[in-house]
Formats: C-alpha cells, structure tokens, sequence
C-alpha cells in the first residue's frame, strides 16, 4: 500500500514537470499551427538566464518572473523574425509541412551552440529555493517536498491563468479566432499576426519556467548537453500529444496519464521498459484515438 | 543527356567516381564513401518528405533496422555481403510498411513527434534483448577487398566502391519509380489530396508504399554505415544522425532529388569547413567544439527562410521566370565552337 | 543532335575541368604499412586521442586530454623521451561511434599519428579499431579507456592494450568483499540494463552471490524525474543492509538526491563501482549531493587522488596545479595522467630507434614491469593486453574523497574469467626520479 501511493506521488512529481513542457508546446501549437521542437532548447536557454539572475539578484523569486518575462521576450523575437518569415516564404507545397519543423530544429542547433560558446561544456547549478526533503508523516517520509508542492501549484495557476485568459478576455477569443480561422479572423478586425506573436510570448513565458522549475526540482545541473532537456522535450510532447495538442487541460491531463503509467512501470514492472512503453503509449493512443482525449475530431489530419 | 540516357549517365558518372577514387587520398575515399551513404539516406527521405509529405524525424531509427538486419544476417547465417545489403532492405522495408500503416493516419508535427520517439525508442531494444550485442553493438566485418584488386586496394576504396554502387543503383531505380505510376500519384497526392482521392487515387495505400520505400533506402544506408563503420550498435544511429539527415534534406531541397549531392557533401564537408576555419583564428577549443554545430544550424534555418524548395528547385523556378518573361536566355542556344580549322557546331 | 544550352555547358565543363585536374595532380597513394614510421622524427612523436569532449558522456572524461597534456608538456620540459618531444592531437567524438571512426580517420590519415592513446567508450574504440584497421597498418593502440574484457583478446586485437580492470573483475572483487563483510545480510543491486550491468551481473554470478532485490534501468532514464524516486521506493520496502549500484555517475546522483529527498539517509551500507563514484564529476553536479557520499564504500585500482603521500599522487597534483591551475584534481585526472605517465615508459621502452612495432614489443616483454601509478599488478605479456587486474576498497569521507579501509590499500586481484579473488602481494615498482623516464 505504501508503495502505492509512492508511486502515485512519484507519478504527480513527475506530470508536473511533463506538463510544463506540454503547456507550451500547446500554446504555439494553437497560436500558429506549429510543433516548436526547440522548445526544450528554448527552456534550456531560460534556465542559464535564470541562472545568472540568480547569481546577480540574489534572490530565485524575482529571479523566476524575470526570467518568464524573458523568455516570453525571446520567444516573441523568434516568432517576429523566424516564423513569420518562414510562413511568408514557404506556404506552399511539401515544404509547408515541414518549414516549421525544419526551422525550430535549426534554432534548437543555433541555441545549443551558443550556450557552448558561452557557457562551455560543463555543468552550471541552480539551487532550489524550497527544501526539496519529503514531508513527513508518522514514521514515512512521502515522494512530495515543498519544492515539488510548489511546482504542482504552478502548474495549476498557469493552467487557470492561462484558461482564463483564452476563455474569458477579448485577448483569448482573439487568439482562439486566429488560430482557428485565420482568414475569417483578419476579416473581423483581429490582427492576427500580431495575436500570434503573442500566442508566441505566452509559450515562451511557460516554457521559461519550465526550465527553471524543471532543473532545480531534479539536480539542480545544467549543462549545454543535458539528457533531462532532451527527454523532458519528448516526453512533453507525448504527453501534449495525449492531451490532443489542442487542449491545455488535455495537456495537463496527457502528462499526469504518463507520468502515472511510467512510475506504474517502474515500480512494478522494469525499469528498463520506460521508453519503450512511452513510445508505445504514443504510438496506441495516436492509432486508437487520434484526437488525443480531449483533442477536437479534426485536428489530427490537417 | 540525363534525360535521354539516363542509364548511359548514370554509368559514366559511376565510372569517373571511381576513376578518381583511385587517386584520391584515403582520407577523401573515407569520405566519399560516407557521401555516396548520405544520398541514399537523404533521397529516402526526399522521398518520403517531398514526394509524399510525410515527415520523419526518426529516419535514424530506420537505418538502424537496416544495420543490425544486415550484421545479423552476416553473423548467424554467414550471409555474402551483397545479400546482407538484400536483407538489409527487405527487412527495413517490411518495418517501414507497419510503420507507413500507423503514419498514413498521422501527418506534419504528430508524425514528426512520434518518429522522434521513436528514435529514442528503439535503441532501448537493442539493449534489451543480447542478440543485439547491447551497448557495445555487434562487429560488422565484410572482410578484406579481393585480393584481384590488387595490394595497394584500401579497405575504404573497397567501401567506397560499395557505397557509392549502392547509391547509384538506388538513385536509378528510385528515378525508375519516380517517373512510374506510383511516382505520378505520390505527387498528385502531394500537390492536393482530395482532388487525388477523387482522381481514384488511393492516398492512405500510396503513402503506405511510399513509406515502404523509403525504409527500404534507409535500410540500405543503415547497412551500409554499419559496413563503413564495422559495427552496429545503438550509438550508430543517434538523434543526432536523425536530425543531421533531415538538415541534409532540406538543404538538399526535398522536392527534387536533384540536389541529393549537394546535402550529402555539405553534412560532410561542414565539419571540415568549421575545423579550417576554427584553426585559421586561433584553433580555439570552444571554437572547434561549438562551431560544426553553429553552422550547420544556421545554414538549416538560412535554406528555410531563403530557399526553403532547396537551390536546384530555385534555380528552376528562377529559370521558369525568366523564360516565361519572354527574355529566351535559357532557351537552347546553337553553339559553334572553333578550334583551328576544324568546327563543330550543335547546328542540325 | 544535342542541343546543349549555354549554361550546361559551363557546368559540363567545369566539372570535367575540375575531374580532370585531380586526377593529373594528385598522386596515387599507395596503402603500405611497411613504409616509413608516421608521426615520428628524430625529436618528436605524434601520438592522438578521440573521446567525448561535448556531449552527455563528456562531464568528467573530458579533463582527461588536459591532464594527458599536463604530464606530457611535464616529460617535454624535462628533455622528452629519448630526446623526443611528445605531442597530443585530442578530438572530440561525442560518444557517437560513427564520428569516433572519422575522428580516428583524420587523426590517422591527416594528422598522420605515430599511434592512439587512451580511446575512449566500448562501442567507439570497438568501431574505430576495427573500421581504420589499426592492425592491419600496424598502429598502436594504447592503454583504451574502457572495461569491456574483449580488448585483451590479443588475437582479434594485436595492437590494442587495454588499461582498466574489467567490469567482470571490479564485481568479483566486490562479491568477494560483500561475502567477508556482510555474510547473511540482505542484498541489493541497482544496475544499467545493458553489456555495462551485465557484465557485473556475470562477475556476480561467476562469484556465487546474489541478491535479494535487482532493480534494472534504461541506460538514459535516469535522467527522468521519477527514476530515482522508484528506485527509493523500492529499496525502502525492501529495506536492504547494502545496496549495490553498477550505474554511471548521473545515476548515483539520482540515487543519492532522492536518498535524501525521501529521508531515507543512513539505512543502507551503499556500495558504488568505479564508473560512477567519482566524486567530483557527483559535485559537479551537486555540491551539495557530496555530503551524502560519506560512509559508502567505493572500489579503485589507483592510489586516491588526495593521498598526497603516494608520491605519485603529489608529482601528478603538483605538475596538474601548474598546468590547469582552475581545474579539481580528481580521478579523471589522474587517470589521464597515469595513462599518459604508462605511455611515456612504453616509449622509452621501445629505445631511440622507434617503431610501432618496438613499441607494442616493449608492452608485451616489458610492461609488467613498467613503473606506474597503479596498485594492482599489470596483466601485459606475449599473450595478453590485459592492465590493471584488480581492485581496492574504501570508504568516502564528508568531502567525498574515497581514502583506503584500514589505512592501507588492501588490493585484490583476480581475471575476467573463472580465476579466484586473492589477496594481491604486488609491490609496486619505485617510481623513477622526479617521474621522468630515465
């Protein structure tokens, strides 16, 4: 029994984490159509620059909003310059499909590289502003410690934050409208291009503090390599993919099923099976169901 | 000519390659013959991408089937070379049809992600199960080159001579199809689908072959790295090479397998480029590590934003232009060339 | 007739033009590993290496060139080896096999390398030595980085010297101890599920022990946010008095970080194997992880990188503080710097008149005996390219450095095979005045 519920808190610890990554990805992805696999990169990014405040400021809280503001500034730039660019140039046959794609992987590289040249090669630490030792109870100490408590309340906010701001503001119905109608949108009035760059920001503010989150929850390290960065940008999308990519409680959703299923795995199971059952998960879900559980029908296809 | 002949080109090209094989340094072989396995592996994905607008980013998982069919094929049955390159394609091929069948459902980013899991996926396996030989792979040893060749024959001449027949049979049979029935719907239902669908074209079964098809090629190139290489082991097939195949595409430009070449040569010759240049300022060792990486990056997003239909396909439509602006510039020209007194003339 | 517009015809031409140029002015290069001796003058000798410098194996590995370096400028300064000067061409190959081939190609081919030194990873050496040929061109290989016991196969590697205890042997010194000092007690492995784990679940099998609970793991998904906290929940159900990891370094960080996360600290007597109980590639990481390491014991076939009373140890740390003044001292370093110490005795080994052929003579007749840094004897002979063949064990103290139980190194010795785990009576040979060849 104990070991059940371990493994259900080890499961939440973890969706938490996924489901940043997912947000993100499903705020570009309704803003402009667009999967941003430098996503993670992008995050990597935010968490050097959350690092440096951190060391100029003294002080990880106003070095956490910084940095999303940040982020959100950088994510904007590239949507500015990049994609709106790309869209312009390559609208058209094959190359539509993939540009994007093809694009972000391109800025994933630029990023990497950057980091090396000013960062270098070896690890950089974050240190987490919360204790991350388990609240305790009787005699056992649980899998949930304040700092994780305080990113499942994150996500959480940003969640109501975010829903909120899509389904109650002239804002959201304007990015709503644009990502659904673009055409019809422009027509009534809305600036598109403008509200998609936004859509941008908002993503790379989530994205931001997902990296910071992300890296001091788990051990703190950076690194312009890091394999928790390339695994949390796959893991984020499989869960986003869960969700349907359309849908931010989907998102959140998406995340907790895998996070469970994976700790399920590991605890039950083998742990040598994690990734195959992640890819399999993807795999069953986008063959059975491929609008995702709460995914609109048509989207899958288009 | 390539038009006209293209068997006769094909086999002239092949024949000055290895004319100059035979006075290149080792070293330049050693590339050329990782060259002739990036065209294979980019026109599969050319193929895939460009001709029916599905996306892999997991092409390296692919070429892995294809590397540890071949070994295993070699190791357990004894298996001739050239038909551990047979197995090689047939099993990838056969893989690549299951997958194509889960893909047709999928399109743009959802197969791009779920081939990326894939990618990241499928070395999992190979560490599971020890006929895959685990971390540390399983040798691929095709022997010397025959001794008829001669002494002075290097092992990489001997692969070069493989890789790039190989890649030249691939390119010729993949032209074959491409100017078949299939390629012609492949690229009906590129430009629209439903008006494909109507015009009686099965979409999801096209895809499915197509997808076939590719596996195949990328089959065919996985064995042939494993060969270059003599070892086939997760670590052979990284993201890494996934993501450098989909940057050698698109420079190649993905809706012509005309410019095949050209993304095959830079993904090697990048490197090369960045280590000349790293060495001419300083040879500092951030320089060396970060610019390849930099590069390689910067010219991917530079291709998308200014030529995103790859050069050769620019230089058509660049072509097209001026032609239909009535300036007949590139309209065929006579030609009458002079030497001494002899002339030769392209006049009828 | 052919029409031939203007511009293919340019084209046309200028690739003939081109073709034909290379073909008249390069000269044919004949394959002959019998000709002169690359890499070698009367006073230098090019000697290369290929390991990951950037990438996810590369925290830690990638001091080793700057430590190599270190002791080679050291030997330069000093004179050379037989009035030689080394250098070190160093490569970066990520950890990817495929571009450890071409790595090795351009270090052989245009750097023209008299030989390698100190590869680095199973999967890359394996390729690079078997793809490059290195036996067929005579080249020699020395002294690579890695556990995996085929490289001592003389037979299918005759060029190749290997220079780390198995992982084979490092688990059968470690099943030896856990019999002596926890008879009856309860049992627990955390290992990589791959040829890395296995290899130590043989030596465990091979020594006759086992374990009460084995938790495997991808080899990667220890970087997922829930791998280390299951692998805690595991253990504390079971609640084992030693708890085994054969993992690499970011595993005993996750380990360790969850360890502390979940309270669970001082219950177990944990044991680390070599590959991932370097403590300053943990710190790195997490400083503050460091603490945690204090009471587990740890296996090392070196003297420790803070006992400043071998006098190997302080020749390496004063020569390394000269060279890299920002850089810890740790195993990494020496490690490299043992490797390139070992490779400067084969040399001069080998005499004034250099071959590759004397040179891998000198390790197979003389390298028992070469001094070293090393605490377990050398395995070199006509018949095998085994180094070092054992193992000591220590405790880490509150900063993380592993000092020998006992206040001596007890060393164990044994093989990759059947051979039992004995009590090693090996004397180390003095080490040569100021650690110059001589």
């Amino acid at each position: 029994m104990s070991q059940f519920l371990d493994m259900f808190l080890i499961g939440i610890s973890a969706a938490s984490i996924y489901s940043l990554m997912a947000i993100s990805m499903v705020l570009v992805w309704r803003s402009t159509r667009v999967v941003n696999f430098a996503q993670a990169g992008m995050a990597l990014l935010s968490a050097y620059i959350g690092y440096e405040l951190v060391s100029r400021t003294g002080n990880f809280w106003i070095a956490l909003p910084l940095a999303m503001i940040l982020g959100a500034a950088f994510s904007a730039f590239i949507e500015f310059f990049l994609m709106r660019t790309l869209l312009k140039n390559s609208s058209q046959g094959p190359i539509a499909a993939i540009a994007p794609i093809i694009a972000t992987l391109g800025l994933l590289g630029v990023i990497h590289a950057v980091l090396g040249f000013i960062w270098g090669h070896g690890d950089v630490q974050l240190e987490a502003p919360l204790s991350k030792v388990g609240y305790t109870v009787g005699d056992t100490t649980l899998f949930i410690a304040p700092m994780g408590l305080f990113v499942i309340g994150f996500v959480i906010a940003l969640l109501f934050v975010v829903t909120i701001l899509f389904q109650k503001t002239n804002i959201g119905l304007a990015l709503r409208a644009s990502a659904y109608a673009p055409e019809i949108a422009q027509l009534s009035g809305v600036r598109v291009s403008g509200i998609r760059t936004l859509g941008w920001a908002i993503a790379g503010a989530a994205g931001a503090a997902a990296g910071i989150l992300q890296t001091v929850n788990g051990t703190g390290a950076i690194n312009p390599d890091s394999l928790e960065f390339s695994l949390l940008l796959v893991f984020g999308f499989i869960a986003a993919v869960i969700g349907g990519l359309e849908s931010l409680p989907g998102a959140v959703l998406g995340a907790l099923i895998l996070g469970l299923v994976l700790a399920f795995v590991q605890i039950y199971i083998s742990g040598t099976l994690v990734f195959i059952v992640a890819f399999l998960l993807l795999l069953a879900l986008l063959i059975l169901r491929p609008q995702g559980f709460l995914g609109s029908k048509v989207g899958r296809r288009a | 000519m390539l038009k006209k002949h293209p068997l006769i080109t094909f086999i002239i090209f092949g024949f000055i390659l290895f004319l100059i094989s035979n006075r290149l340094d080792e070293l330049i072989v050693y590339h050329g013959a990782t060259v002739g396995i990036y065209v294979i592996a980019i026109a599969s994905l050319i193929l895939l991408t460009g001709y029916s607008g599905q996306v892999s980013l997991g092409h390296g998982a692919l070429l892995a089937i294809g590397g540890y069919a071949a070994v295993l094929a070699r190791i357990h049955y004894n298996a001739p070379v050239w038909l551990t390159f047979v197995v090689a394609v047939l099993a990838t091929a056969v893989g690549g049809a299951l997958l194509g069948m889960a893909a047709a459902r999928l399109s743009g980013p959802y197969l791009a992600g779920t081939t990326l899991a894939l990618a990241i996926g499928l070395p999992s396996i190979a560490n599971q199960f020890s006929v895959f030989g685990g971390e540390q792979g399983l040798s691929f040893d095709i022997g010397f080159p025959p001794a008829s060749l001669g002494e002075d024959f290097t092992q990489y001449k001997w692969y070069f001579w493989i890789s790039w027949s190989a890649a030249l049979i691939a390119m010729y049979w993949l032209r074959y199809v491409l100017h078949s029935r299939y390629g012609r719907s492949w690229r009906a239902v590129r430009s629209n689908d439903v008006a494909a669908e109507l015009a009686g074209i099965h979409v999801g079964r096209n895809k499915v072959l197509a997808f076939t098809i590719s596996a195949g090629l990328a089959g065919l190139a996985g064995a042939l790295l494993g060969m270059t290489i003599s070892l086939v082991s997760p670590g052979v097939f990284p993201l890494l090479l996934s993501f450098s195949l989909a940057t050698g595409a698109v420079l190649a430009g993905v809706t012509t397998l005309g410019g095949v070449m050209i993304g095959a040569v830079i993904l090697v010759a990048i490197p090369e480029i960045a280590l000349a240049i790293a060495n001419r300022y300083g040879g500092s060792e951030t320089i060396i590590t970060n610019l390849p990486g930099l590069l390689v990056s910067g010219l991917l997003i530079l291709t998308v934003l200014l030529v995103p239909n790859g050069p050769v396909e620019q230089m058509h439509a660049r072509r097209a232009k001026h032609a239909k602006s009535g300036k007949a510039s590139h309209s065929p020209v006579e030609l009458t060339v002079r030497v001494g007194s002899k002339t030769w003339s392209t006049k009828k | 007739m052919i029409k031939i517009n203007r511009q293919k015809l340019i084209t046309a031409s200028a690739v003939i033009a081109v073709a034909a140029l290379t073909v008249t002015t390069v000269p044919a290069q004949a394959f002959n590993p019998r000709s002169k001796q690359p890499g070698l003058t009367a006073t230098t000798i090019k000697l290369g290496i290929t390991l990951p410098m950037t990438g996810i194996a590369s925290p830690g590995y990638n001091k080793i060139p700057g430590a190599m370096k270190a002791y080679f400028d050291y030997v330069n300064d000093n004179g050379g080896v037989n009035g030689r000067k080394i250098s070190l061409v160093v490569k970066d190959d990520k950890y990817i096999p495929a571009t450890a081939v071409a790595r090795a190609n351009e270090l052989i081919l245009r750097d023209k390398v008299f030989a390698l030194v100190g590869t680095l990873g199973t999967a890359s050496t394996k390729a690079l030595t078997s793809s490059t040929q290195l036996s067929r061109r005579g080249i020699p290989s020395l002294f690579v980085n890695t556990g995996w016991s085929g490289f001592a196969n003389k037979k299918a590697y005759p060029t190749t010297f290997s220079i780390l205890p198995s992982y084979q042997m490092e688990a059968k010194v470690m099943a030896k101890y856990i019999k002596d000092n926890y008879a009856g007690k309860k049992l627990a492995l955390i290992y990589q599920d791959d040829d890395f784990g296995r290899d130590a679940l043989a030596g465990f099998k091979t020594a006759g022990l086992s374990f009460d609970l084995a938790i495997p793991y991808a080899s990667g998904s220890q970087a997922l946010p829930a791998t280390g906290a299951g692998w805690i929940s595991k253990l504390r159900t079971a609640a084992p008095d030693v708890t085994v990891l054969f993992g690499v370094s970011s595993a005993t960080t996750a380990l360790l970080g969850n360890a502390f996360a979940a309270g669970w600290v001082g219950k177990t007597q944990f044991i680390l194997g070599s590959v991932g109980g370097d403590a300053t590639t943990i710190a790195a990481t997490n400083r503050g992880l460091v603490g945690l390491l204090n009471g587990a014991k740890g296996l090392s076939f070196a003297p420790a990188p803070t006992d400043s009373s071998d006098e190997y140890i302080e020749l390496f740390q004063t020569i390394y503080a000269a060279a890299q003044p920002k850089e810890t001292f740790d195993n990494n370093v020496v490690a490299g710097m043992s490797n390139a110490f070992l490779a400067v005795q084969a040399i001069h080994a080998a005499g004034k008149n250099l071959t590759r052929k004397r040179l891998i003579n000198a390790i197979e007749t003389q390298g028992s005996t070469f001094a070293n840094p090393f605490l377990t004897p050398l395995g070199y002979s006509r018949t095998s390219h085994v180094g070092a063949t054992g193992y000591w064990i220590g405790t880490y103290g509150p900063t993380g450095a592993l000092t020998a139980d006992g206040g001596k190194y007890t060393v164990f010795t044994t093989d990759s095979g059947n051979g039992a785990v004995v009590e090693s009576t090996y004397k180390r040979p003095a080490m040569p005045a100021k650690g110059l060849p001589n």
